[in-house]
């Protein structure tokens, strides 16, 4: 037989008793360090095989014809032109049979079916094509002859109830009734400020933009389906697909091994994937359907537009008394709040005994919401942010100081539950003396007209604890290395390579002898969607179970060759050594069962989180900016993220998460927004990179820094919070705080640019405002 | 995606103007621009003519009368990277600098620069606007953020072009050439407003292409700069863009040519501004002054009246900037 070899380089955490649940780790050795990625060659050198790069023998490729108009009905559709084209295969429409899957099911009112004769947004699915070609595919589609009967549309959600805007549904554009939230009592709040502000916040409606575009290549064979899909989650797609189709879940294979990027908008499965499956199925053949870079932008999901109304009461001291906020906004048209969450940190980020909130959902004949880094959370700190500031400034104290005094240590939203952690003093703290904020704040003005201010929102969010279920595998093979198996997709925030880091932690294997098999119904075990940031603090936990599962078979196998009893032995420096007696010790690669079985597969579970507190991870951003008075040029000069998600797991994808989310930030608070023709015929103008303006490099500034908060949260074996979202929240109104630090004008509707900015320099100016 | 076409590539510019002396025959440059008009079904072409092939039409060299020629397929990378350019003509390097992005500069030509159709959301998109034979222009009750405030009417588009307004207020010339005949005219006489021509930009006829631009020798004095603004960092089109030469002799400004960019169909020379500098020396009074008269005729639509800010702004800190 072959001599074993035990790889170890790093000494590695006792092992627990047997029977006995895992404690959190106090220090590590791997778990914590800047690691690059362990799939970063494949990712940056084309290696990385993406769904969109699956081709499969004989496979075609689908379109589908989308409708033109907001709000119309499909009164006929010929395809006799399209399916006498070269290379079609299939034209499929709500005639099709097989065709009739039910659609927006979750959605307040009525049923709608995948291709309904009932358009309600601009971009609805009206039919599709399986072409040899891509292209044949898209001539074909647009050769499908429509006619459809077009009807009054509502796209401007803040005219959505007024008496005379054509209805969505039913009879009134109300998604439902208003949902009030209250504590305490808000008019004695507001009698006993010494000063209330109020003011109306706009933010614009924001488009997932990942690299990877939206699609799957789908497969039949024998009655069963197999999905190559561009996902968060691939048991998700599983349950949408097996529940389209009316089959068993054992029959829907769905693959999601590399990401090209999601913002949540790939959660579950959308209409395209349906038609892939349903033109693969018809065809007998494998389609490849992806959607284009338009379709992304009209009708895959957004972050919708809020008008929030928000006043607050607070004392001369800083003490917050009263915050009462009316939010409107819109889903779209079909499931989705367009307010959900908008109003959960005026809620729940500072100490106040007297709140209420009122929000308002209306369908609008638009693409639909779907979550969007956060959902929710950016749009309510664009007014929460601005507002304490704006506090802060009449009552002359530092904004920082007034967020200071207001620091909860309960979830007030949550039954006044503690939180586990709550680095919000520490991020403000320690943010503001890292970046400088009271020289910065401080310093001199410029006679010229290039201003610089600084300015500083922090934030929770709602989520990013993670939870049950989660199952993980590690298979711990006799030469040393190991296999890591997991249901979870990796969106491009580094999954597998945490969950690499925790397995080398505990077994004391070199990441790169540790290889991954993850993100496939078929080989890997359930695991929910990767969002919510909540990827590693539900999966590092079940990944370091399967590890000590691991350990504890190794030292029950050395127990009985040693004869001592296994809770006397530990796994230590690749050996199996006696606490009580120092001669008794074995290399593990010398255990004659493990030898013999050649593996030892280790299971792990996610246990749940603890009852009685409450977990979410908190933040701070500051940032500088320069302010052309003449232009209303904005150059963001530096930032700086100091955020509480627990234990930095890998200092690396941590760093990266924020530079990441302030990018998004800075999209969403400067240059992005959805542009729909409101007064004439509803549709949407900026459906392209170049008038959909995502930010470019030269709008990110190269000096951002970044504070790491760790208090030790054990509310999960790992310590692990989720980092993902927060990193995005607070970054608009930082700027605009800053902004309004730099030249005193407050710029209450996204984006901050010289669109907005230049007619009220000029009007402060010239002493109009 | 695209219509079917036929490409050719001719060797000679000869056989290039008989191949283009045809319906839908459309010219390739740098492709751009009519890739993704094409693409967009912004207008058809039954045959593309690629220029590629014609190397006469590439580069930058000085003439008899000590100005330039530059090749219509030059690239705006070339331009940007010109060290006679930016020595001579700052105002046309940095205005080529400011265009769209690395890629596209690399790929980008003058010529097709020059002729760019116009970025206006509803001409490019699923719209019937009057520039493409419709009966109104979406942009007076739509989505008019980005149009014009000169010039406007009957459409509202804004020339996307940063090099224009930097060749007109150089004064250069085109070379345009057609079948076996060629004319040397004015740039600023090339493009055309709406009310004259609502579907064109200029005045180049079915076949006719631009083969040179010339740009005259500057004079002792001489100080130019083109200052854009836009809503982010790179590959944005101006929200406002300004191309200024001055002459500037005992401290005065003795002669200028000031063309704005972003804010009409055309490259808009505004008189008024020149008028308010000409015989001045440029101080934070005339600075303002100027900066006053350049918007004085500005006419916005109900989203775009920041444009007159920016205006405004754009003069103010660029004539301040040569104080």
């Amino acid at each position: 037989m072959k001599e074993l070899t035990y790889y170890l380089t790093e000494p590695v955490p006792e092992t627990p008793k047997p029977q006995e649940k895992a404690e959190p780790w106090t220090e590590t050795k791997i778990v914590g360090r800047p690691e690059p990625r362990v799939d970063g060659y494949q990712r940056t050198s084309g290696g990385a095989i993406y769904p969109s790069d699956v081709n499969l023998p004989g496979m075609l490729h689908g379109a589908i014809l989308r409708c033109p108009h907001p709000h119309a009905r499909v009164t006929s559709i010929d395809t006799s032109k399209a399916e006498a084209m070269p290379g079609v295969h299939v034209v499929i429409t709500d005639k099709t049979p097989g065709a009739d899957i039910p659609w927006y099911e979750s959605s307040q009112r009525g049923d709608s079916r995948l291709f309904d004769d009932h358009c309600r947004f601009e971009g609805e699915a009206v039919a599709a094509v399986a072409a040899e070609t891509p292209y044949q595919a898209w001539d074909a589609a647009r050769a499908i002859e429509v006619e459809f009967e077009v009807l009054p549309f509502t796209v401007d959600f803040k005219k959505a109830l007024d008496d005379d805007a054509p209805i969505v549904w039913g009879t009134t554009n109300r998604t439902r009734d208003a949902r009030t939230y209250e504590r305490g009592d808000i008019a004695a709040g507001f009698t006993a400020a010494d000063v209330v502000l109020e003011e109306t916040y706009n933010i614009e409606c924001q488009l997932h933009m990942p690299m990877e575009s939206f699609g799957s290549v789908a497969q039949w064979e024998g009655g069963k389906l197999t999905v190559w899909h561009s996902t968060q989650g691939v048991y998700p797609i599983q349950q949408g697909l097996a529940q389209n189709f009316g089959l068993p879940l054992s029959h829907v294979r769905a693959i999601g091994h590399y990401v090209g990027g999601a913002f949540g908008a790939k959660l579950w499965t959308g209409k395209y994937s349906a038609i892939a499956a349903l033109l693969a199925k018809i065809a007998a053949r494998p389609v490849k359907l992806f959607v284009t870079r338009e379709e992304t932008l009209l009708c895959v999901g957004n972050r919708p537009a809020v008008q929030m109304r928000l006043k607050a009461g607070v004392k001369r001291d800083g003490t917050l008394v009263a915050l009462e906020m009316e939010n409107l906004g819109s889903g779209g048209a079909y499931s989705g709040s367009g307010t959900g969450s908008a109003d959960f940190q005026t809620r729940d980020l500072y100490l106040c005994p007297n709140v209420r909130t009122v929000s308002h959902d209306v369908y609008i004949n638009a693409g639909e919401q779907r979550p969007m880094r956060a959902p929710g959370h950016p749009q309510n700190s664009w007014a929460l942010e601005q507002m304490m500031d704006a506090l802060a400034e009449a009552i002359d104290m530092c904004p920082v100081e007034l967020r200071l005094k207001n620091i909860p240590t309960v979830s007030q939203a949550r039954g006044d539950r503690p939180y586990s952690t709550t680095g919000f003093k520490e991020c403000l703290e320690e943010g503001a003396e890292e970046f400088g904020w009271s020289e910065a704040r401080e310093a001199e003005a410029a006679n010229g007209h290039l201003k610089r201010g600084v300015g500083v929102a922090g934030c929770l969010w709602a989520a990013g604890a993670g939870g049950p279920p989660s199952t993980a595998v590690v298979r711990y093979f006799s030469d040393g290395s190991c296999n890591l198996n997991m249901g979870a997709s990796d969106i491009g925030t580094g999954t597998k390579t945490v969950m690499a880091m925790v397995v080398a932690e505990e077994l004391g294997v070199p990441l790169e002898r540790i290889t991954i098999e993850y993100a496939d119904t078929g080989t890997t075990q359930y695991a929910s969607a990767s969002g919510g940031s909540k990827t590693v603090p539900t999966e590092s936990p079940a990944v370091r179970d399967a590890a000590l599962n691991c350990k504890s078979q190794i030292i029950k196998m050395a127990a009985g060759e040693l004869e001592v009893p296994a809770e006397d032995l530990v796994l230590e420096n690749g050996e199996v050594r006696s606490t009580v007696d120092p001669d008794k010790s074995i290399a593990v690669g010398q255990v004659r069962a493990f030898r013999a079985s050649q593996v030892v597969v280790g299971v792990g579970y996610r246990g749940p989180n603890p009852e009685d507190t409450v977990t979410c991870p908190f933040a701070a951003q500051f940032c500088e900016v320069e302010v052309n008075t003449l232009t209303g040029e904005v150059k963001v000069l530096r930032f700086l993220g100091a955020h509480e998600s627990g234990r930095v797991m890998n200092r690396m994808t941590y760093d990266n998460q924020i530079y990441g989310g302030i990018t998004m930030g800075i999209g969403l608070g400067m240059t992005e927004r959805r542009i729909l023709d409101s007064n004439q015929t509803g549709k949407m103008v900026n459906r392209n990179f170049h008038d959909y303006k995502i930010p470019t490099a030269l709008d990110v500034p190269a000096d951002i820094s970044t504070v790491a908060i760790d208090l030790g949260d054990t509310f999960n074996t790992t310590g692990a919070k989720g980092i993902g979202e927060p990193v995005t929240i607070p970054t608009a109104p930082a700027i605009a705080n800053a902004v309004y630090n730099a030249v005193g004008v407050r710029i209450t509707d996204t984006p901050i640019n010289p669109t907005t900015l230049a007619a009220k320099l000029a009007a402060k100016r010239e002493g109009r405002g | 995606m695209l219509p079917t076409f036929a490409y050719i590539r001719p060797e000679s510019m000869r056989e290039a103007l008989e191949q283009l002396a045809s319906d839908e025959a459309h010219v390739y440059a740098g492709g751009t621009d009519l890739l993704g008009c094409l693409r967009d079904g912004v207008f058809e072409a039954s045959k593309v003519v690629s220029l590629s092939g014609l190397d006469e039409m590439r580069g930058i060299e000085e003439t008899a009368d000590g100005g330039l020629r530059i090749g219509a397929l030059t690239t705006l990378a070339e331009l940007a990277s010109s060290e006679t350019l930016r020595a001579r003509y700052t105002v046309l390097a940095e205005a080529a600098e400011s265009a769209a992005s690395p890629q596209l500069r690399n790929q980008g030509t003058v010529g097709g620069n020059l002729c760019q159709r116009p970025r206006c959301w509803y001409f490019r998109g699923e719209f019937h606007c009057l520039k493409k034979g419709g009966d109104i222009c979406y942009a007076v009750e739509g989505e008019n953020q980005y149009h014009a405030i000169f010039g406007g009417a009957p459409c509202f588009i804004v020339h996307p072009s940063d090099t224009a307004p930097a060749f007109v207020a150089l004064g250069a010339s085109v070379r345009l050439a057609k079948g076996r005949s060629e004319r040397t005219i004015p740039l600023e006489a090339f493009f055309v407003p709406p009310e004259a021509d609502i579907a064109h930009e200029n005045i180049l006829e079915p076949g006719e292409i631009i083969t040179d631009v010339f740009l005259p020798a500057p004079q002792a004095g001489t100080v130019s700069t083109y200052r854009k603004l836009r809503e982010r960092g790179a590959w944005d089109f101006a929200l406002t863009s300004l191309a200024l030469v001055m002459r500037i002799e005992g401290g005065r400004v003795s002669e200028a040519s000031a063309v704005l960019g972003g804010v009409a169909p055309i490259p808009w020379r505004s008189t008024p501004l020149q008028d308010a500098i000409t015989g001045e020396r440029l101080d934070p009074e005339v600075a303002a002054n100027a900066a006053a008269a350049a918007a004085r005729e500005a006419d916005p639509l109900e989203h775009n009246g920041y444009k007159v800010d920016l205006v405004k702004g754009v003069v103010e800190e660029t004539l301040l900037s040569f104080a």
